[in-house]
C-alpha cells in the first residue's frame, strides 16, 4: 500500500525518527512513536478496520479518538482496544474482532442481505417455536452476533494494580484550555490541584488547531507543568463522581501498571471535558471514508496523515470551516464545500468499503472518496449528571447545557458555552479560583470539626461569590438527520429507521426506545448517539427536543478494567500462634471463617480415640474470648444470657446461651468469674466479633450507667484444650501454683496460674469432649513454648495433638450442639433444648417476650439425638427426615459421624415435635434416594450421658 | 374491551421485511377513566402480570396500571435470573410455579422472552455452606425439582473459567447445581405482559404518579389505617375512584403504604449491578457465590452481567457507589482470575425493599380494598408471573390464594416469619 | 463512599464504620405484648427523607453514635454519641 503520510505539520505528535513494527491481521506494518494504532494503519492506506455488530458492514475511521465506535481491535490477549486512542507500541499484534474468516471476507456480512428482516427487536417476534430448539440452535445463532474481542481467560494472569488514595482540594477533569486555566487559577489561590487529561498530551482542541492555538497551548501547558501546586495525570480519565465528591480516576500513564484506579476525596470537582462532535444521520453515513471534522483535523495535524484525495465537506460551524483549510493544506481536493448554515445538505453516500460518490441536497452527485461533516456538538455531561445535574436542551445553540450543580462541583469550558481561546481561559481561571475558595473553606471546616483539631479557632476562610461571566452560547443550526435514514448507533447497528419503528410500536419514551432497540447501550454508552436518538424521537413524536429527557448517564465515563477496579486483593486469614507448628506436623488445613485451623493430623478417628483413652491437645484459639471488668458485669451477663449470673462465685464457671431480640439462638459459651469484678466470657469462634459489638451496643446505648470494660482477647490468648483421663496427670507436671485435685478444682471452675513457667495463664475445667479436660489460655507470645512443653512432658502418657474433625466427633458423641449447625437462622430456645437454662422471670433479657412466646408454642422443631438402626450407615448431614414413604418433610439430620467409641453412627437431628419422644422410629432419606429407619434417643449424648467421665 | 392481538411470528417478519410495512403498536396510550374496578400502583413486572391475569383468568378488565415513569420501571434493570431451588417447601412450590410460567411464556404471550435455561450454580466455599446446599438439594428433590450438589471437578466442567484449585482463599468445595434455572430477557417479559394485558383491555397509564390513597373509616389520620377502606387514588393527572388498590411497587412501597396508613416491615436498600464490554462467550452458566457475595452470567451478546448483595446502608439513591464495583471486581477475579482485562462498561442500581425473613408481603391488609405485593428484596423478578397469578386470584375471589398464605402481612405482628433465610445467600 | 462524621474520630469513610439502622425505642421486655415487641423488631418507618440512625465506628474508636441523614440526598447533619 502507498503511504499517506504528509510532510511535517507544526503540531504533529509523531517522532519521525522512530520506527515501530507491528502486525495487523498477521501482516507487517510500521509506524512512529506518537501514532495511534489507527493513525499508523491509516498512514499505510488501511481503510477498513472492523465489521459492524449486526450487519457486519465495513467500517472505517469516524472520530479518530477514544470514542470512535468503529475502531475496536484485539491487541494480543487484550480485547476491545480502542485503536483511535491507543498509542502504538513496538511488537503489537493487532487483529480485527468479530469477523470470520477474515476482515476482508466476512461470512456474517450475509446478514446485510437479510437486513430488512432483522429490524430492531426481531428476535422478540420469532424463535419462539419449537421451544427445544431455543437452547440448542437459536441461542447459538444469536451468540454469533456477539461483538467484542476474545478474553483469554486460560492464560491471562491478573497483574497487581495497586490503587491510590488522593485528597486534592481541586480536581480538574480535562486538560484543554479551560481546564488548564482552572488548574492554574486554583493552584495560584493555594489549593492542591490534580489535573486529569484523557489524552496523552495536554491541550484539548488546541492541539490540532492553527498557529495561534499551538502558541497558546505551549504557554499554558508549560505553566501547568511547572506549577508546584498542580499534579498532572495524562492518558487518564475521571470516570466517576460519587456521593460526597468521591471521585474515581483511571490512570493509564503509570510506568508499571497498564491501568490503575485512583480514588480521590475531592474538595471541588471542576468538570472541563470540552465537547464531543456528533455524527450526521444520512444514508451511507457509516461507509469508510465518512468522518467527522475533528477526525480529519486530528489525522492531518497530529499524525500527518492524508485522510483522502477528493473530499465533500458539510460544515455548520467554525471548526468545519477550519477543517476545509486543513484539508487543502494537506493536498486534499475539495470537490464540494457545503454550508449547512445556508441550507446545503448531504443526502446519500455510495460506496462499498470506501466512499465513491456523494448525492448532495441540491440534486448534484459528485465523485469523492472522503466525506467530512461538522454539524454540531454533544456536551458530555456525564460527570455532572452523576452529581445530580439534569442537562437542559437549548434549541438556539443546538445542544444540551448543564443546569444546577451542587456546591462542590463546577463546570467550565466548552461544556458551558463558547468563546475565543482567551475567553475560555478567562472563564477557566475564574472557575479555578472559585473552586479553590470553596475547597479551602470545606477543608477548614472538616479539620476544625474534629475533636482533636489542633487549631479549632483558626479563622475560617472566606468563600467567593460566583460572579463569573458566563461563556456565550453561540447560535448553531440544528442538524441531526438529513432526508434519508442512516446509522444513529454505530456500535449497535441501530439506524434512524429502527428508532422510528420503535416509536410506532409504542416504545415512545427515550428509555423504552433505548431498551427495545439497544441504542446507546454499546461501548460508547451514548456519547455519539444519545442526542441523535433524542432528535429522531422528537421528530417521530412531533414534540420539541427539550421535552425529551436523555437516558441516565451512569459511571464509568470511560470503561475500566476489572483488574484496576479490584486492585490488589486483600483477603487476610487469621492464624493462631501454633498454626506454623500444625502445618509442620502434617495438619490438614481447615478454613473456618476468618481462621485457618488444623482439621486433623492424618487420622481423626485415632485422634478421637486418644482423647478418650489417654490425653490429647487441641488448639482452639479462634474461640471468642472477652475480658469483662467492672462492678456491673453480672448485670450485663443477666441481660445478654438467658440464664442467671448474679450468684456465680469467684473461681466458678457457668454455661450461657444467647438469643437475639427475636428469640433466635445466636451464640453460646462458658463464662467464668476470675475475680470480684473480673470475668472472662467465651463465645463461638464465628460469633466472637458480633458478640463483642453487641455487648458494646448494650453498654453504650442502653445502659451507659453500667460500669463494664470489655477487652477482646481472642487472639491475645492462645487456647489449648488438654483433654483425656490423663490430662490432670499431665498438667500436674507443669503447674505448681494451682491445686488441680478434684476437690480443690471441681468441674466448671476456673483458676489463674503458671503453666510451664508462663505466668498469667487461665485454666478452665470444662468439657466439650466429655472427658476430664482443662482449657488453658496462654498469653500468645508464649503459647508455642507451652504447647511443645506439654507434648514433650507427656510423651509417656501418650499425648498427641488432635484436630477440629476429631473434636467434632467427640462433641457429637456427647451431644453438644453447635450454634449455626444444629440450630439455624430460625431456631428458638426450645428447639436447642435449653429448657431449664432459660429464666423467664428476669426483669430484662434480650429477646424476653419472644422467649416467653416460644415456650408457649407446641409446634417448634426439637433437637434430638438419633441413631440409625443400621450402625454402619452414616447419613450425610442435611439428610431429610420424611414421613414414611411420602415426601412430607418432618426434619433433618444436622450432625452425623461414625463414633469410634461406640463403633456405630451417631447423629443430632431437628425433628417435628410429634417425633421427639425417645424410642420413636423415624425415616431418614439418604442422598442416594434410599430410606432407612433410625431411632430417637433419650439424650443428646450417645456416650456417657450422665457426664461421669468429665467430673472425675 | 379486548382487541385482536397481532400475532408475531417468523412469517410476519418475512412479510414486514418484504413490504416495509409498519408494525402495529404493542400497547396504547389510553385516555384515563375516572374510575376503575382495580387500580394497580406500579407498572413493573408484578403490576403488569397481576393486571394480565386479572383479565385473562378472571375476566376483570376494567383495570388500570399506574406508573410514575415509563413501563417496566426497575423490572428492566435486574439481572433476570430465574430459578426455583429454594430452601423451604413453601418457597419451592411458589417459585417453581413461576418457573413453569416462564417456560411457556414465549408462546403464551406471543413474544420471545429468550429464556435461556443454561443452569444455575450456587458455589459452596465452606463446610457449612456445603451443608446448606445439601439441605436445599434434598428439599428440592422431594418437590421434584432438579437440584443436586456437585463437586469441584463437575463445577469446572460446567464453567471452565472458574478457578477450582484448592489453594485459593475461598476454595470451591462444591456447588448446588440447578439445571432448569437460567436467565430471561427481562424487558421482553415486561413488554410481553404489557402487550397482552393491553390487548385484553387493561389501561396502562405511564408518567402518572400516585400522590395519595383516599380512605375512609380507618382509625388513623384522614380515615386511613386499620379498619378503614379504600375509595380511590389521587394522581398528578387527576383523581381516580376505585374500591381496590394494589401496591405493586418496589423502592416506594413504604411511601405508598403510608398513604393507606399501613406500616410495613421493610427497609429500602439499593441493589447495584454492572456489565462489561462484550467478549466472545465463555461462561455458559449462571454462577452465584454466597461467600464472595457475587453472581455472574454472560449474555448472548457476550457481556458479563454481575451483581452482589444489597448496599449495607439504606438509602433511596440509585446513583451507585465505587466500592460496589471494586469489591465486585475483586470477588469476580477470585473466581475467574483470567478475566482481569475485561472492562466494566456501566453500573446501575435499583431499590430493593428488604423484609426480615427474605420473603415478600402479599395479600390483604388491615385496610379493606388495599392489597400489597411488596417486600420483594432481591428476588422479585423470578416470582413475577406467580405473584401476578396468585394476586389476581386473591383479588378476584376475595380469598388469599394458597401459595401465598405464608406471605401474609400479619406474620410480623404474630412472630411467625418464613424460613428462607438459609437460601437467600446473595439472593439470586 | 460517603463520609460519616464520628464524634470522636472526625469525618471518616463509611467503610470504616457500620450502619446499624433506624433508631427504634425498645419497649419494656417484661411488660411488652408480642405485638408491641414484633413492632419493635420488624416495623420500620423507612423514610424517604431524614432518618435518625446509629453507626458503629468499628475501625476506629469503637463507639456507637447517632446521626441524622437524608436517605434521598445522603446529606448528613448532627452527629451525637449514643
Amino acid at each position: 500500500m502507498t503511504s499517506l503520510r504528509i510532510p511535517s505539520r507544526p503540531g504533529e505528535i509523531i517522532d519521525r525518527s522512530t520506527t515501530l513494527a507491528f502486525t495487523w491481521n498477521g501482516r507487517g506494518f510500521t509506524g512512529h512513536q506518537g501514532d495511534t494504532i489507527a493513525s499508523a494503519l491509516a498512514a499505510a492506506g488501511v481503510e477498513v478496520f472492523a465489521r459492524s455488530m449486526k450487519y457486519h458492514r465495513r467500517r472505517g475511521i469516524l472520530t479518530a479518538d477514544h470514542w470512535d465506535p468503529n475502531l475496536f481491535v484485539q491487541v494480543g490477549d487484550e480485547p476491545n482496544v480502542r485503536a483511535g486512542s491507543r498509542r502504538l507500541a513496538d511488537g503489537m499484534a493487532v487483529s480485527a474482532q468479530n469477523v470470520w474468516p477474515s476482515l476482508r471476507w466476512d461470512l456474517a456480512a450475509i446478514n446485510q442481505l437479510v437486513g430488512r428482516f432483522l429490524s430492531s427487536g426481531f428476535y422478540y417476534k420469532t424463535f419462539m417455536w419449537p421451544r427445544f430448539l431455543w437452547h440448542t440452535l437459536y441461542q447459538k445463532i444469536l451468540r454469533q452476533f456477539a461483538p467484542g474481542g476474545r478474553i483469554h481467560w486460560e492464560t491471562s494472569t491478573h497483574g497487581a494494580y495497586d490503587q491510590r488514595y488522593a485528597h486534592p482540594d481541586v480536581l480538574v477533569a480535562g486538560g484543554g484550555p479551560s481546564g488548564m486555566a482552572a488548574a492554574l487559577g486554583a493552584a495560584d489561590a493555594g489549593a492542591a490541584v490534580m489535573l486529569v487529561e484523557h489524552e496523552a498530551e495536554l491541550g484539548g482542541h488546541l492541539r490540532w488547531g492553527g498557529a495561534d492555538d499551538l502558541t497558546d497551548l505551549a504557554g499554558l501547558s508549560a505553566a501547568v507543568v511547572d506549577h508546584p501546586g498542580i499534579e498532572v495525570l495524562l492518558d487518564s480519565t475521571v470516570t466517576g463522581r460519587y456521593d460526597h465528591n468521591w471521585v474515581a480516576v483511571v490512570q493509564r500513564s503509570h510506568p508499571i501498571a497498564p491501568e490503575r484506579l485512583i480514588k480521590a476525596r475531592v474538595g471541588t470537582l471542576v468538570v472541563a471535558p470540552g465537547l464531543v462532535e456528533r455524527p450526521y444521520v444520512f444514508a451511507g453515513n457509516d461507509t469508510p471514508g465518512v468522518m467527522l471534522s475533528g477526525a480529519a483535523r486530528r489525522l492531518i495535524n497530529l499524525w500527518a496523515v492524508k485522510p483522502g484525495t477528493r473530499a465533500v465537506v458539510l460544515s455548520a460551524n467554525a471548526q468545519g470551516d477550519a477543517a476545509i483549510a486543513d484539508l487543502e493544506s494537506a493536498g486534499v481536493e475539495i470537490v464540494a464545500a457545503l454550508d449547512a448554515r445556508a441550507g446545503d445538505d448531504i443526502v446519500r453516500v455510495e460506496g462499498r468499503g470506501r466512499v465513491s460518490s456523494v448525492h448532495l441536497g441540491d440534486g448534484r452527485t459528485v465523485k469523492a472518496d472522503l466525506v467530512v461533516t461538522a454539524i454540531g456538538w454533544t456536551a458530555p455531561t456525564s460527570l455532572l449528571n452523576m452529581a445530580g445535574n439534569r442537562p437542559v436542551y437549548d434549541p438556539a445553540a443546538a445542544r444540551y447545557f448543564p443546569d444546577a450543580l451542587p456546591d462542590d462541583v463546577l463546570a467550565t469550558g466548552g461544556i458551558t458555552g463558547d468563546g475565543t481561546t482567551a475567553e475560555l481561559i478567562a472563564h477557566g481561571r475564574a472557575t479555578g479560583t472559585l473552586a479553590a475558595s470553596r475547597a479551602l473553606r470545606a477543608r477548614h471546616d472538616r479539620i476544625s470539626a474534629t475533636v482533636r483539631s489542633r487549631d479549632p479557632d483558626a479563622p475560617r476562610p472566606d468563600v467567593l461569590a460566583d460572579d463569573r461571566t458566563p461563556l456565550a452560547r453561540a447560535p448553531h443550526p440544528e442538524c441531526y438527520r438529513s432526508t434519508t435514514h442512516g446509522m444513529v448507533d454505530y456500535s449497535e447497528d441501530v439506524s434512524s429507521k429502527d428508532l422510528i419503528q420503535a416509536v410506532q410500536e409504542g416504545f415512545d419514551s427515550i428509555e423504552l426506545m433505548k431498551r427495545y432497540t439497544t441504542v446507546t447501550m454499546g461501548p460508547s454508552q451514548g456519547k455519539l448517539e444519545t442526542v441523535n436518538a433524542a432528535a429522531v424521537l422528537a421528530e417521530a413524536r412531533q414534540i420539541p427536543m427539550a421535552d425529551i429527557g436523555t437516558t441516565v448517564w451512569r459511571p464509568p465515563f470511560a470503561p475500566i478494567t476489572l483488574g484496576a477496579l479490584a486492585g490488589r486483593i486483600f483477603e487476610p486469614i487469621r492464624r493462631s500462634a501454633l498454626q506454623d507448628w500444625h502445618e509442620a506436623h502434617g495438619a490438614s488445613p481447615l478454613l473456618a471463617g476468618q481462621w485457618v485451623r488444623p482439621d486433623h493430623y492424618g487420622n481423626p478417628q485415632a485422634e478421637a480415640d486418644n482423647v478418650r483413652n489417654n490425653v490429647a491437645l487441641i488448639d482452639v484459639t479462634p474461640l471468642g474470648k472477652l475480658d469483662l471488668r467492672g462492678p456491673d458485669v453480672a448485670n450485663l451477663l443477666e441481660l445478654v444470657y438467658v440464664n442467671r449470673w448474679q450468684k456465680l462465685e469467684v473461681g466458678r464457671v457457668r454455661y450461657g446461651a444467647m438469643v437475639a431480640e427475636d428469640g433466635v439462638v445466636s451464640d453460646d459459651g462458658v463464662t467464668g468469674r476470675l475475680g470480684e469484678e473480673h470475668y472472662l466470657m467465651t463465645t463461638t469462634s464465628s460469633g466472637a466479633g458480633a458478640v463483642w459489638e453487641a455487648l458494646e451496643n448494650w453498654l453504650q446505648t442502653y445502659r451507659p450507667e453500667w460500669q463494664v470494660h470489655v477487652t477482646a482477647m481472642t487472639g491475645g490468648l492462645t487456647s489449648i484444650n488438654v483433654a483425656g483421663p490423663r490430662s490432670r496427670d499431665l498438667l500436674n507436671r507443669l503447674v505448681d501454683d494451682v491445686d488441680l485435685s478434684p476437690d480443690a478444682f471441681p468441674y466448671f471452675s476456673v483458676r489463674t496460674g503458671t503453666v510451664a513457667g508462663v505466668a498469667d495463664c487461665i485454666i478452665w475445667r470444662i468439657g466439650f469432649t466429655g472427658e476430664l479436660s482443662y482449657e488453658v489460655h496462654v498469653p500468645s507470645g508464649y503459647a508455642l513454648h507451652v504447647w511443645e512443653t506439654l507434648l514433650a512432658t507427656g510423651e509417656d502418657l501418650g499425648v498427641a495433638p488432635f484436630g477440629v474433625e476429631a473434636q467434632r466427633i467427640l462433641r457429637l458423641e456427647k451431644g453438644h450442639y453447635i450454634v449455626g449447625q444444629d440450630t439455624d437462622g430460625l431456631s428458638k430456645a426450645p428447639t436447642a433444648g435449653l429448657g431449664g437454662l432459660v429464666k423467664l422471670d428476669k426483669p430484662d433479657t434480650v429477646g424476653l417476650p419472644e422467649l416467653k412466646h416460644a415456650y408457649e408454642r407446641t409446634d417448634l422443631p426439637v433437637l434430638v439425638g438419633v441413631q440409625p438402626d443400621d450402625p454402619t450407615i452414616v447419613p450425610e448431614e442435611a439428610s431429610q427426615i420424611v414421613d414414611g414413604e411420602t415426601n412430607t418433610i418432618l426434619g433433618r439430620i444436622t450432625s452425623s459421624r461414625m463414633s469410634p467409641t461406640l463403633g456405630r453412627s451417631v447423629c443430632l437431628a431437628q425433628v417435628d415435635p410429634s417425633l421427639a419422644a425417645p424410642g420413636t422410629t423415624i425415616t431418614v432419606l439418604l442422598g442416594n434416594g434410599s430410606r432407612i429407619p433410625a431411632t430417637v434417643q433419650e439424650h443428646h449424648a450417645h456416650v456417657d450421658p450422665e457426664g461421669a467421665r468429665q467430673r472425675v | 374491551m379486548a382487541r385482536h392481538a397481532y400475532k408475531y411470528s417468523a412469517g410476519k417478519l418475512l412479510k414486514h421485511g418484504l413490504t416495509h410495512g409498519d408494525w402495529p403498536r404493542m400497547w396504547r396510550r389510553p385516555e384515563r377513566r375516572d374510575s376503575y374496578d382495580v387500580v394497580i400502583i406500579g407498572g413493573g413486572l408484578h403490576g403488569l402480570a397481576t393486571a394480565y391475569y386479572l383479565a385473562k383468568d378472571h375476566g376483570i378488565t376494567n383495570v388500570a396500571v399506574l406508573d410514575k415513569g415509563y413501563l417496566g420501571g426497575g423490572s428492566g434493570r435486574n439481572t433476570a435470573i430465574v430459578r426455583s431451588n429454594y430452601l423451604t417447601p413453601d418457597g419451592v412450590a411458589f417459585y417453581d410455579r413461576s418457573l413453569d410460567l416462564y417456560n411457556t411464556m414465549s408462546a403464551d404471550l406471543n413474544l420471545n422472552i429468550m429464556f435461556s435455561r443454561r443452569g444455575h450454580l450456587t458455589l459452596a466455599h465452606t463446610d457449612s455452606a456445603l451443608r446448606t446446599m445439601n439441605w436445599r438439594a434434598e428439599v428440592n428433590k422431594l418437590q421434584g425439582i432438579d437440584s443436586s450438589v456437585i463437586g469441584p471437578d463437575e463445577v469446572k466442567r460446567l464453567a471452565p473459567s472458574l478457578d477450582v484449585s484448592p489453594d485459593t482463599r475461598y476454595p470451591i468445595l462444591g456447588a448446588l447445581h440447578h439445571p432448569p434455572g437460567g436467565v430471561v430477557r427481562h424487558d421482553a417479559v415486561v413488554w410481553g405482559y404489557a402487550r397482552a394485558a393491553d390487548h385484553l383491555g387493561v389501561h396502562m397509564l405511564q408518567e402518572t404518579e400516585v400522590i395519595d390513597i383516599v380512605c375512609e373509616g380507618g382509625n388513623g389520620r384522614d380515615g386511613k389505617g386499620p379498619g378503614g377502606k379504600v375509595t380511590g387514588v389521587r394522581t398528578n393527572r387527576g383523581d381516580i375512584s376505585t374500591p381496590v388498590v394494589v401496591n405493586c411497587t418496589a423502592g416506594w412501597a413504604s411511601l405508598i403504604s403510608n398513604m393507606a396508613g399501613v406500616p410495613l416491615a421493610i427497609t429500602t436498600h439499593p441493589l447495584q449491578a454492572a456489565v462489561t464490554e462484550p467478549c466472545k462467550v465463555f461462561l455458559p452458566t449462571v454462577v452465584v457465590s454466597g461467600s464472595l457475595h457475587v453472581y455472574v452470567s454472560q449474555t448472548d451478546r457476550g457481556e458479563l452481567v454481575f451483581g452482589a448483595s444489597i448496599d449495607p446502608v439504606g438509602t433511596y439513591r440509585v446513583n451507585g457507589t465505587l466500592e460496589f464495583t471494586e469489591e465486585l471486581a475483586g470477588h469476580v477475579l477470585e473466581l475467574m482470575p483470567g478475566i482481569s482485562k475485561m472492562r466494566l462498561l456501566r453500573q446501575w442500581s435499583g431499590l430493593c425493599d428488604m423484609t426480615p425473613d427474605y420473603s415478600p408481603i402479599m395479600g390483604f391488609t388491615p385496610v379493606e380494598g388495599y392489597l400489597v405485593d411488596v417486600g420483594w428484596g432481591t428476588y422479585g423478578f423470578k416470582a413475577g408471573p406467580v405473584a401476578g397469578e396468585t394476586l389476581a386470584e386473591t383479588i378476584a375471589t376475595g380469598r388469599t390464594a394458597d401459595l401465598i398464605a405464608p406471605f401474609t402481612i400479619d406474620r410480623f405482628t404474630e412472630g411467625d416469619l418464613v424460613g428462607e433465610k438459609g437460601a437467600a445467600a446473595v439472593g439470586h | 463512599m460517603i463520609v460519616v462524621p464520628c464524634p470522636y474520630c472526625g469525618p471518616r469513610n463509611s467503610v470504616d464504620l457500620r450502619n446499624c439502622g433506624e433508631v427504634v425505642p425498645r419497649p419494656d421486655p417484661s411488660t411488652a405484648s408480642l405485638s408491641e415487641w414484633s413492632t419493635y423488631l420488624y416495623l420500620r418507618e423507612n423514610p424517604a427523607g431524614w432518618i435518625t440512625e446509629t453507626w458503629y465506628c468499628r475501625s476506629g474508636c469503637r463507639r456507637y453514635f447517632t446521626i441524622e441523614r437524608n436517605t434521598v440526598t445522603n446529606e448528613i447533619r448532627d452527629s451525637e454519641a449514643s
